[in-house]
């Protein structure tokens, strides 16, 4: 183990590795991870085929997990772009989500 | 190569969202252990309140009489009895709901002198508000346990490897001790850590998630609130608001049939409020104590009509989703299985306690002889992630155990005791870090270790010496024990410097 | 309820001790040579056997809601305390499983 640490080191280990796509995956992590949660539960609690108050429980009680899949995400993909782009789906989530809203607002 | 990329930048996420949060999450974990025995730490809190053997109806009885005699015309009335765990029975009128309250002496029925006390409900604040405003301390430890999850399920994956060395733990051999410990505590515990760190997420879901409340609801939680209970005008219009015409006098019912039914339905009485006694449209609600079952049933409660007795508003059932998701609350809270329940609570906790503690005492013990190739800001941030450690860990132990003495220390007329009490836990916290900053590290970790451990070992001296009264041996047990480790843990740093010294120099050769 | 909770709570200790002797290192690590084959086997289904007895146990004393709560928290104490004792007194870690079944047994006459 100690070997293998010598020849590449690990991100892990190093202090001032902090890189812009390390900071970009960390914001996507944070902040684009819980938008892409918020989106992702609002589109569930529509999409369920439950009564309204059924639907916002169990698609809130399901978000942490959500959101914890999101922030392994876009630390485990290959690149921070990817990540962006992965959580990006959550434009069309909020569109299911909040369609209702969205066509009040248009018009 | 690709697989290797996976696993380091998600070793990366678990080392550093583990080390930043791991210093909030030991303290939100330290302080959520001892809450599972607020109410027993809070008896010790206020040696004043007497142990006896009435029942919650006697005890009912023996306050109505008093506030019969001594607020006859209060719009409101509210006793806390005394349980199992707390033989406290309190009296308050107006609209205060929980806690709170002058203590009566059951037995006398008379005001009894209680010391002000943080209490034992410090603990459990402290928990999920880190003593902040409400609202903010909730956004951060639900942030940091977004950040437990994220490092647990991180953990896995880099370490998952170490289900094979499911049993493995090899002491006195340095870093490897430390990643063993931290392992066998995290993989061992694993489904309390993700249970509890979960639950604990769910308990304040609308305020972290509030997208679905937002999308379905328009974000109005007045209509979400009627939705969840299936009755729309029903309760709107009952309890809380004044009638419109003052209705006649009329007496007060029989508590004890009345408080027996409550009793059968609901089990075991928490408190009960008399709205307008005296009154023909008086109203007794009753709230059951939690933990009856696991479901969180903070908020029912049962409704009695004050002047015929009769049952006005049975608790409602949850329905199936809501069920769901107060189970998963009351699973955080275990209020439920009675105290073997809560041993097995406090034991787990502790090992989370010290996965935490292992996981930030591997992050320096891994880089400690490493960082002079770091530059400057690495060895900066090296030493003062070790100082800001032994703070963290031992000064905050420190600092629980502090808060008790000071409870038997601070003079009993001072002035807004309880919030002194408060103010010595965190001036001894803050003096730990100093002291942390100061002192050598290794001397450091052991002066705070073994100053814990004095503190633990003579609580019960300080009892007897100070007030002398009350009956507390589980508790004072259990510190002796834990005043105990300590004291060996304070020990053993001090003893084999030398060996360990060697063994990390041909451990890097 | 007591009774129920200490018996699941040695069931959960016997059986992560016999998980732990069929891995081959810990059976090594306590008696100083490999096992064989079949008692590798027959211990890890003795382990998985005193799991799932220890199981039961738990619900039998806490209800099948509160049961499985238990029953996971008691397997996971039980395997933290063999983990740390091993490494310093493994036939101690032995022993005391032994041991613990005549005091239960004692304890459930008595009781």
């Amino acid at each position: 183990m100690r070997r293998e640490r010598g020849a590449t080191r690990p991100q892990g280990l190093q202090t001032v590795n902090l890189s812009w796509p390390m900071l970009s995956r960390i914001v996507a992590a944070v902040l684009g991870g819980y938008a892409f949660t918020y989106a992702f539960t609002a589109a569930l609690a529509r999409l369920l085929p439950l009564q309204p108050a059924d639907a916002l429980i169990v698609a809130t009680v399901l978000s942490f997990a959500v959101y914890t899949g999101a922030i392994l995400w876009a630390f485990a993909c290959r690149s921070a772009t990817r990540a962006w782009a992965g959580l990006a789906l959550g434009v069309p989530l909020a569109l299911i989500g909040f369609w209702p809203q969205l066509l009040e607002r248009l018009g | 190569m690709k697989q290797k990329t996976i696993t380091q930048s998600l070793s990366w996420l678990h080392t550093w969202s583990g080390l930043l949060f791991g210093w909030v999450l030991f303290a939100i974990f330290l302080t959520g252990t001892l809450a599972v025995f607020d109410k027993e730490i809070d008896n010790w809190l206020r040696p004043e309140i007497p142990a006896h053997s009435l029942d919650s109806r006697e005890a009912a009885q023996t306050a109505l009489d008093y506030l019969q005699a001594r607020h006859p015309h209060a719009r409101t009335w509210n006793i806390g009895l005394p349980n199992e765990r707390a033989p406290t029975l309190s009296v308050s009128t107006g609209e205060q709901r929980r806690g709170g309250g002058q203590a009566l002496d059951p037995e006398t029925g008379e005001l009894l002198q209680v010391r002000e006390t943080a209490g034992g409900g410090f603990f459990f604040r402290f928990h999920f508000t880190l003593n902040l405003p409400r609202l903010l301390g909730i956004w951060v430890v639900g942030l940091a346990a977004m950040a437990m999850l994220a490092a647990l399920v991180s953990g896995i994956v880099i370490h998952k490897k170490f289900f094979k060395e499911f049993f493995t733990f090899r002491p006195a051999k340095g870093q490897r001790s430390w990643l063993d410990a931290h392992n066998a505590t995290g993989v061992l515990v694993l489904p309390f850590h993700l249970m509890i760190t979960y639950t604990g997420l769910v308990i304040f879901y609308l305020i972290y998630m509030p997208a679905a409340s937002d999308a379905l609801f328009g974000g109005d939680r007045e209509a979400l609130n009627r939705a969840l209970r299936g009755m729309p005008e029903q309760h709107a219009g009952q309890g809380r608001q004044p009638p419109q015409e003052v209705a006649g006098p009329a007496p007060l019912t029989a508590l004890p049939p009345l408080l027996a039914e409550a009793e059968r339905v609901l089990g075991p009485l928490a408190s009960l409020s008399i709205h307008n006694p005296g009154r023909g449209d008086a109203r007794i609600e009753v709230r059951p104590l939690l933990g009856n079952r696991i479901e969180l049933t903070k908020g029912q409660s049962m409704v009695f009509d004050g002047v015929t007795g009769k049952v006005l508003r049975a608790p409602a059932e949850s329905r199936p989703s809501l069920l769901t998701q107060r189970v998963l609350a009351g699973m955080h809270f275990a209020q439920f299985g009675g105290y073997p329940m809560r041993w097995l609570y406090f034991v787990c906790g502790l090992a989370s306690c010290a996965m935490i503690a292992t996981g930030l005492v591997l992050f320096t013990v891994k880089r400690r002889r490493r960082h002079d190739g770091e530059g400057a800001l690495g060895a900066a941030l090296y030493t003062g992630a070790e100082r800001i450690n032994v703070s963290v860990v031992a000064g905050l132990a420190l600092a629980c155990v502090g808060l008790l003495w000071a409870n038997r220390l601070l003079p009993f007329e001072l002035a807004q005791r309880g919030g002194w009490e408060v103010r010595v836990f965190f001036l001894i916290w803050l003096a730990t870090l100093l002291h942390a900053c100061l002192r050598p590290w290794l001397r450091a970790w052991q002066e705070q270790l073994g100053l814990t451990a004095a503190l633990c070992l003579g609580l019960p001296l300080l009892n007897v010496v100070t007030v002398n009264r009350g009956d507390y041996i589980p508790l004072e047990v259990t510190i002796l024990v834990i005043g105990g480790l300590l004291a060996a843990c304070a020990w053993k740093i001090g003893q084999p410097a030398p060996e360990r010294a060697l063994r990390v120099r041909t451990e890097v050769n | 309820m007591g009774l129920a909770i200490a018996t699941g709570l040695w069931l959960a200790y016997s059986g992560m001790i016999a998980l732990c002797l069929g891995l081959e290192r810990h059976y090594k690590q306590v008696w100083g040579r490999p096992p064989s084959s079949s008692r590798r086997r027959a211990l890890r289904a003795t382990g998985w056997l005193a799991l799932a007895a220890s199981f039961a146990a738990s619900v039998a004393a806490w209800g099948w809601a509160m049961g499985p709560i238990g029953g996971l928290g008691l397997v996971s104490l039980a395997g933290l305390a063999l983990v740390l004792v091993l490494p310093y007194q493994p036939r101690l870690a032995i022993g005391t499983a032994v041991a613990g079944w005549p005091v239960l047994a004692l304890a459930t006459l008595a009781g």
